[in-house]
């Protein structure tokens, strides 16, 4: 620093346009708030001595409306604020509101479904053969169309605590759709003939995602602490606490107090999960299911 | 003393005509409300330091909040309206805390 620079502590009112556009803007904008102007004006008053009578009267009469104009802008921001904030808690409890008419509208429509569904089974059984009935049943239960019972194993998993100093939800403790996923993949590979999640069935193309903090289930949101129960054979349970599934989400208990719990179940029921659309599938026309080639696609095979 | 009278003034015949802003002028309300603070500061630190000039303190309390609203308008055709006001209030509020400082210092000495 040399000490013949002028000081930037105290810039006079002259060297004051150089310094704005300088580096140090912000600095000179926390140490001097004030106005230039004022000074300017100031320095002006004391060359020229005090303005005229008029023009005197001319300014304070100004500055007035000024001020008037201040404090109406002040009083309409703060009418403004108090009658936007009722609107904003409205719109989201009315929002809040159609969220839960449409999710118990869902929860009667699938009971409704599922009452349907019992009736058509009745009245098919009624028409066919005990064979083909049976049959018909089987199938359905292997699908996940038709609700099923059996011993199994319940899977729990929760997300840690929030923490209990800072309250905090850290992210990294939170079950992910991807732990969903893994957990039920290792319950199939182990052996399972149907699961659930939280209640939601598993079929052939159920998905598990994310959207926002949410968990989607066949684009059902669950909330934790999530359950998955599985039905399937006695090792079941062994394999699965052997796979690396088990190993990982132990792993997660340790760094981030997650919550993960395998235990046996006797006599679980698993509802049916609700019928798939094919909207691009056609079903083939030949009655004998066809062992399903790899590469074949889903086109109906026109006889060709 | 006209100047309280008049701020009052002002405070009452807003809160007494409850004027419906437009909504396309809401989004400037906040941002003109910080803009008319930084003046209205800056004129009382200038009055207690002695300084103080009408036609200054008219000229930017005018140009404060025409400015401020200024930058928003383009910011908002711009697509970063939020980043701007955020820069906009940054500044005023640097300078109403330094004027507020400086009135505080010399008001109570402290």
């Amino acid at each position: 620093m040399s000490k013949d620079r002028p000081s930037s502590d105290h810039p006079s009112t002259t060297d004051w346009t150089a310094k704005i556009f300088g580096p140090d803007f912000l600095n000179v904008l926390f140490r001097h708030p004030l106005d230039p102007g004022y000074a300017d004006a100031a320095a002006k008053r004391q060359q020229e001595g005090p303005p005229g009578r008029f023009e005197r009267l001319l300014g304070r009469t100004l500055s007035t409306v000024a001020l008037v104009m201040v404090g109406f802008l002040l009083a309409v921001a703060y009418l403004q604020t108090v009658t936007e904030e009722p609107e904003r808690a409205k719109v989201r409890a009315a929002l809040a509101e159609q969220i839960r008419q449409r999710n118990a509208r869902t929860d009667e429509l699938a009971a409704r479904a599922e009452e349907l569904r019992a009736e058509v089974a009745r009245l098919r059984d009624s028409v066919l053969s005990s064979d083909d009935a049976a049959r018909l049943r089987m199938l359905e239960a292997t699908v996940g169309l038709a609700r099923v019972r059996g011993d199994g194993v319940v899977v729990t998993v929760a997300d840690a605590p929030p923490d209990a100093v800072t309250g905090t939800d850290p992210k990294l403790s939170r079950v992910l759709d991807r732990d969903l996923q893994h957990i039920a993949n290792a319950l199939w590979s182990a052996g399972a003939e149907a699961i659930a999640i939280n209640g939601q069935r598993l079929t052939s193309t159920s998905t598990i995602r994310s959207a926002g903090d949410a968990i989607l289930v066949d684009f059902r949101p669950i909330l934790g602490p999530y359950e998955v129960t599985a039905i399937g054979p006695k090792e079941m349970m062994k394999r699965f606490e052997d796979s690396g599934t088990a190993r990982l989400m132990r792993q997660l208990v340790r760094d981030y107090g997650m919550q993960f719990q395998v235990r046996a179940a006797d006599d679980l029921t698993l509802p049916a999960a609700s019928d798939p659309r094919l909207r691009y599938a056609d079903p083939t026309s030949t009655t004998s299911p066809a062992p399903s080639g790899r590469g074949r696609s889903l086109t109906p095979s026109g006889g060709s | 003393m006209v100047p309280v009278l008049a701020l009052l003034a002002g405070a009452v015949l807003g809160l007494f005509l409850d004027p419906t802003v437009p909504v396309a002028l809401q989004p400037y309300l906040p941002i003109a409300v910080v803009a008319a603070l930084d003046a209205v500061f800056g004129g009382i630190r200038a009055k207690l330091d002695g300084v103080f000039d009408d036609k200054q303190f008219v000229v930017s309390f005018v140009g404060n909040v025409l400015i401020a609203a200024l930058i928003v308008y383009l910011g908002d055709q711009l697509g970063v309206g939020a980043q701007l006001s955020t820069g906009v209030v940054v500044v005023l509020g640097v300078r109403i805390f330094g004027n507020a400082a400086a009135i505080r210092r010399r008001l109570f000495r402290a």
